[in-house]
């Protein structure tokens, strides 16, 4: 999708940067038109089928925010799963009618998730200062610590949240159909696609991309640092908060293992890795078929539990040693070799 | 462990005022712990704190020699526990139809030996097979790079063991079948101290290991300059596969010395990873004499935090502090002296 395009003239030209300046190539545009009609299609229209379609679409958002953070000023953000618990813990209790947990405020899941979205952006924005003075391993290792103490937390504030048990938050629709969640997961996708496309696409891009190479060199070029890592954070974790608000609230059901234990990061951090450092789309272009193949593996072989993971895991590791560039690298590589295979036919 | 820093870790502590305060404040908690709920309490912290050193000393070592922030130490604990569970329970399985008392007296040394050969295997193999060719290929961002690599290898040995073991606990209740010592009045398990003074021996042992043998000495010379080492002569694709197996089978032999606290199971390895995460982000990354010291320190905290606000707060209140910590002083309170860690 980073393709360089020949300026020309036309309709077709002046789309096709329309949607580059959104971050969309027209590959990606029509990948997009796919995975928007698959749910009506058969043998795709099937409930669990598209169950796994809003796993691809929640992951996939989840690659693009964490890859925002790991892949441009290069802080892998380990409590990432936890500030996405968060988010989906505050939507949840501010949505919680039932007397059994100490407040019941009642509000209206549509509402709560943006609300929880703005305190896991907050708490970003904490996670941002803390990890300020710190590089590489340290950052991570901070960010990891913050995230399981915001886990035991959640387990331990059992009035709020029932802790291990787990609460049974308001879903966000009346119906036990999928599809509305679908779209819905779908849309939430593309506006953090396309948001953090136009960030990283303004001069802020450069200056996260100048701060993750060499953070001296980007200070003495004049970039502030503090302020570029602290909004960087807080981007990256409100849209966190935001997604995990939408898993609350679909699934109906929330446990702080389920949802902000350090393997969920590993899990996201994958996707994103296998799909590209730094990319953005790669991560989310992995995420579906990836679910799928997951899924696929998970639901035939039952008597063989953990192998989609391992698989996971493996695939992870070799991508890091082998091929540390990812899908969106090998993309790059491919268009390059069309390019200039097609420069020398002229 | 370099020679420029080879001052006595008593100048060090005092010179230090983060280590003054830190030390100060554990010995003060250790003692306000020890008043409020009998010795008992202390002498669980320096049981606890012995295994949380020895875990430290692994991952010390690992970062100080290899430069890997090493995430999949949990999961060399949990192989050395699943070898002893397999190597012990079949012995007292036999024991029980044919009592014989010098095997049971020996058997659990046998299942710790036999889990930390396993250990040095399996690092031996994770070394050449994963790290190996990273290390040839990577060209920046070695440390950050390594990190993923383990938290992959983490991932996938727990489901891994997942799918060959299955998720079952695999638990003994007890080592030896012997009364429990009594020690300032109280009542202490004979494994406990036996797990106890397994690490210290360890500890010892790779302590002169390092200081005292040739090997070893190529280990620190590699710790403090890469380049230096090898144009001494030291074959660093001996060196690192070396320290890493030596690292993987003290984690082993800790995992196997705690199986009757610590049954196996695919995920045993979580806790004593956090831990031995604590101890060595407080003593500084890769200051292995500091994670001695600091898995004392830690293991009061913990039981300190046991005591006064309860178990369920075990892993929040020492993360807290190790965030102020990291805060305050982000090399540890010992420091941190290996190159590359201020590598972005």
């Amino acid at each position: 999708m980073n393709a360089e395009q020949k300026p020309n003239a036309g309709t077709w030209g002046m789309i096709t940067a329309g949607l580059k300046k959104i971050g969309f190539s027209p590959v990606g545009l029509v990948l997009l038109g796919i995975v928007a009609i698959l749910p009506l299609i058969p043998p795709f229209n099937q409930e669990h089928m598209i169950r796994w379609l809003i796993m691809g679409a929640f992951l996939a958002a989840q690659a693009a925010a964490f890859d925002f953070t790991s892949g441009y000023i290069s802080v892998v953000n380990f409590g990432f799963a936890a500030v996405l618990g968060l988010g989906a813990y505050t939507s949840a209790i501010l949505a919680n009618k039932s007397p059994v947990l100490m407040v019941q405020p009642g509000i209206s899941p549509w509402i709560g998730i943006w609300i929880g979205a703005i305190l896991a952006g907050l708490v970003g924005l904490g996670l941002g200062w803390l990890t300020l003075r710190l590089r590489g391993i340290f950052a991570a290792v901070m960010a990891w610590f913050v995230g399981i103490a915001l886990m035991g937390l959640v387990r331990n504030l059992t009035d709020l949240t029932r802790g291990p048990l787990g609460m049974n938050p308001e879903t966000l629709f009346d119906t036990a159909a999928n599809l509305p969640y679908y779209y819905v997961i779908l849309a939430m996708m593309l506006v953090v696609y396309v948001a953090l496309r136009l960030v990283t696409r303004s001069n802020f891009g450069l200056a996260f991309k100048a701060i993750g190479q060499n953070i001296e060199a980007a200070r003495a070029s004049g970039i502030n640092p503090t302020k570029y890592r602290v909004i960087n954070f807080a981007l990256s974790c409100m849209f966190a908060g935001w997604l995990g608000g939408f898993y609350a609230h679909y699934f109906g059901s929330l446990t702080p293992q389920t949802l902000m234990h350090t393997s969920k990061t590993v899990e996201v951090l994958a996707l994103a890795y296998i799909g590209g450092r730094g990319s953005l789309w790669g991560g989310m272009f992995v995420a579906f078929p990836f679910v799928f193949l997951i899924e696929f593996l998970r639901s035939n072989l039952t008597e063989l539990p953990g192998l989609h993971l391992v698989l996971y895991g493996l695939l992870m590791v070799l991508v890091m040693i082998f091929y540390p560039n990812g899908v969106a690298g090998l993309y790059a590589w491919v268009v390059n070799k069309v390019k200039s295979s097609r420069s020398k036919g002229e | 462990m370099k020679e420029k820093t080879s001052r006595s870790i008593w100048e060090k502590i005092t010179d230090n005022s983060a280590a003054s305060v830190v030390i100060i404040s554990t010995v003060v908690l250790a003692l306000v712990t020890g008043l409020a709920a009998g010795p008992s309490q202390v002498i669980n912290s320096i049981v606890t704190g012995g295994m949380w050193a020895l875990l430290a000393v692994g991952l010390a070592l690992v970062f100080g020699v290899m430069n890997v922030p090493h995430f999949a130490h949990g999961e060399s604990f949990m192989v050395g526990a699943y070898v002893a569970y397999f190597v012990f329970s079949p012995i007292h399985q036999s024991l029980q139809e044919s009592p014989n008392a010098l095997l049971a007296a020996i058997a659990p040394f046998l299942a710790m030996l036999v889990a930390g050969v396993a250990g040095l295997i399996l690092g031996v193999i994770l070394e050449r097979l994963l790290f190996y060719p990273l290390r040839v290929r990577t060209k920046s961002g070695w440390v950050m790079n390594a990190f993923l690599l383990t938290v992959g290898i983490s991932f996938i040995m727990t489901n891994g063991t997942t799918l060959t073991l299955g998720p079952n606990f695999r638990g003994i209740p007890r080592y030896w079948d012997v009364e429990p010592l009594e020690f300032l009045g109280v009542r202490v398990a004979v494994d406990r101290v036996v797990a106890f003074f397994v690490a210290i021996a360890s500890i010892v042992a790779l302590w002169f290991f390092l200081r005292r043998t040739r090997t070893g000495r190529a280990i620190r010379a590699v710790s403090q300059d890469e380049t230096g080492a090898q144009m001494m002569g030291i074959n660093l694709n001996f060196i690192y596969p070396l320290t890493f197996a030596l690292a993987t089978a003290l984690a082993a032999i800790s995992g196997a010395s705690l199986l009757f606290m610590f049954q196996a199971y695919p995920t045993v390895g979580l806790k004593p990873l956090y831990f031995a995460w604590y101890v060595v982000m407080m003593a500084g990354l890769g200051n292995v004499v500091g994670a001695i010291v600091g898995g004392f320190i830690v293991a009061v905290l913990q039981t300190a935090t046991q005591q006064f606000v309860g178990i369920a707060w075990e892993d929040v209140i020492p993360t807290a502090v190790m965030i102020i910590v990291l805060l305050v002083v982000p090399s540890g309170i010992f420091g941190s002296e290996v190159k590359g860690v201020q590598e972005q």
